[in-house]
């Protein structure tokens, strides 16, 4: 009767039996991680596979722009863009400003306006999220919010708060608290009722129902807000610099543009996407230490 | 052998027969809100004893109210009519000397085995050192040594009914609702759980109410098998199974307890 631990009724026993070698090459399995074989391949198609097609694109462009195949001053190849970027940092543009104190900037603007999104838009909607009534109150309200183009706000923004950080920060806050909003009073909804009846049975005060179970369950939600609000931030920051600013990524993009530098246009677009990239990458990274229960089954 | 016993049971108390009942549960209805207030009914005017340390399933075909019955005894469900009492006092609520074992395990995802059985210990303000000690008493008593630190999701159907069987015993509780906790499970697993539940029942002598829809599970678990039938619940009939465990499962007597439950089923 003890017997269940050790005949393998678990979800790894029975993947050994049924993944065939050829499934496994589209739907990767537990499996494949205890082969190395598998483990070495699994690995190439996970990091050479993406890092392969961005270099076949590279070296495309690099060589249709070498053969004359399109403008350089509309369409700059990888290698101006690089030298562009280094000439940046040097020399800056407008001069002093160097890549790292545009993206220093931008950094700094986004990183307030998602904080104080966070520090609103966390509490607020757990607080909704638990109140059927408030909810059902809130939500035109979120709907409508969350429909209004961050950006045309701009004017009302430089309005109320005037040219300079406060109108940007508002305006990164707004577009960052909505959408955070919505994900966190879904979490605070969608609590399994089982695990709230199984709570109540074990003595769980309504402070321990909020912190230990509610909480807890929301915390993927809010993940999810967490990363949808910061891609956002970072799309509305380089329209929010558009005016009022010499610094920040959106303010150089701008700027170049008017100089018809294409070659700094895209040194900016790449710095973006950098951030972009390499948030995404933290963010994971910190939700898979946080949440490891959540994992997704690789 | 004595051929099963039969108490044909309606309006009147279906009783333990021992002397001071654990739970009396007293001409219970349960109405939920629904259009046609006769489909709402889940529960009509109930009334059951379970004694002491008895193991009392309830069993009938989805709809018979048994599960809505447990929820009352949990104090999670408010009857409309009647009363419920454990030991005397009417349950007003949830309370610790009632731990609940649910189908679907409820198991928390984002805590570990070991501290999904502490769960509760942690809401009652045990001292760490104390609560992993006592945890792990549990995790040797329902076999689970080895898998502590794992997550839910990566221990099968069966390890995660251990684990909520374990977390409902941390606090102790006297009586031990148990709702198709093993319904989910395949056949081997399940009769491998029904073994360990026994053996768990006659090392911490509990109360136990369990609700489940297989007859052979009723007839190999309980002292008393309750038929319920349904639109609206009602009890229909009680069979005690006579028996001394550990039950044969393929026994003639036991397959005459199958046909008289299935007759009373139908």
């Amino acid at each position: 009767m003890s017997d269940t631990l050790g005949t393998g009724s678990g979800p790894d026993g029975k993947a050994k039996a049924t993944v065939a070698p050829g499934q496994g090459e589209c739907r990767p399995s537990i499996e494949a991680e205890r082969q190395p074989g598998w483990a070495v391949s699994r690995h190439l198609r996970q990091t050479g596979l993406p890092l392969l097609s961005v270099a076949v694109i590279l070296a495309f462009w690099e060589g249709a722009a070498q053969l004359g195949l399109f403008d350089a001053s509309t369409i700059p190849p990888p290698s101006r863009v690089l030298s562009t970027v280094w000439e940046l940092q040097t020399l800056g543009f407008p001069r002093g400003s160097s890549l790292l104190t545009h993206m220093g900037s931008t950094l700094g603007r986004v990183a307030a306006g998602y904080a104080l999104a966070a520090v609103l838009g966390i509490p607020l909607g757990m607080l909704i999220g638990r109140s059927l009534r408030a909810s059902r109150m809130v939500l035109p309200i979120v709907t409508f919010a969350r429909s209004v183009a961050t950006l045309s706000l701009l004017p009302l923004a430089v309005l109320w708060f005037g040219v300079g950080e406060e109108s940007k920060v508002f305006l990164i806050t707004y577009g960052c608290f909505w959408v955070l909003l919505t994900n966190v009073i879904d979490g605070a909804k969608n609590v399994d009722p089982a695990l709230i009846r199984a709570a109540l049975m074990l003595d769980t005060s309504p402070r321990a129902m909020f912190y230990r179970v509610i909480l807890p369950s929301a915390l993927p939600y809010i993940f999810s807000g967490l990363r949808l609000a910061l891609g956002l931030g970072f799309m509305v920051i380089v329209g929010v610099e558009l005016i009022g600013t010499s610094i920040g990524l959106g303010a150089l993009i701008s700027q170049a543009r008017t100089f018809y530098r294409m070659d700094l246009v895209f040194a900016g677009m790449v710095a973006i996407a950098l951030f972009g990239l390499l948030i995404a990458l933290g963010l994971s990274w910190l939700e898979r230490l946080l949440l490891p229960w959540a994992r997704e089954s690789k | 052998m004595q051929s099963p016993r039969v108490e044909r049971v309606t309006e009147a108390v279906a009783n333990a027969g021992s002397a001071r009942p654990k739970i009396e549960i007293l001409q219970v209805s349960k109405q939920f809100p629904a259009e046609d207030p006769a489909r709402g009914l889940a529960v009509s005017n109930v009334s059951l004893t379970v004694g002491q340390n008895e193991f009392v399933s309830l069993l009938g075909r989805s709809g018979c109210g048994k599960t809505t019955l447990l929820n009352m005894i949990a104090g999670l469900v408010a009857p409309t009519q009647g009363q419920i009492a454990i030991d005397g006092k009417p349950v007003r609520g949830p309370g610790p000397d009632r731990g609940m074992v649910f189908q679907s395990s409820a198991l928390f995802p984002w805590l570990t085995a070991i501290d999904n059985i502490e769960f509760g210990l942690v809401n009652r303000g045990v001292p760490k050192v104390e609560r992993r000690r006592h945890a792990q008493d549990l995790i040797s008593l329902v076999q689970l040594s080895g898998f502590e630190s794992k997550y839910p999701r990566e221990l099968s159907g069966g390890m995660q009914q251990r684990v909520a069987i374990a977390r409902a015993l941390a606090l102790d509780p006297e009586i031990l609702l148990m709702d198709e906790p093993f319904g989910a499970l395949d056949e081997l697993t399940r009769a491998e759980m029904q073994d360990e539940l026994l053996a768990i029942w006659q090392k911490r002598t509990k109360t136990v109410v369990f609700v489940t829809h297989s007859i052979s599970e009723a007839i190999f678990l309980s002292d008393r098998v309750i038929v319920m039938s349904p639109h609206p619940g009602r009890i229909r009939e009680q069979i005690v199974i006579d028996v001394p465990r550990p039950r044969q499962r393929a026994s003639v007597q036991f397959a005459q307890f199958y046909e008289t439950i299935q007759r009373a089923i139908e």
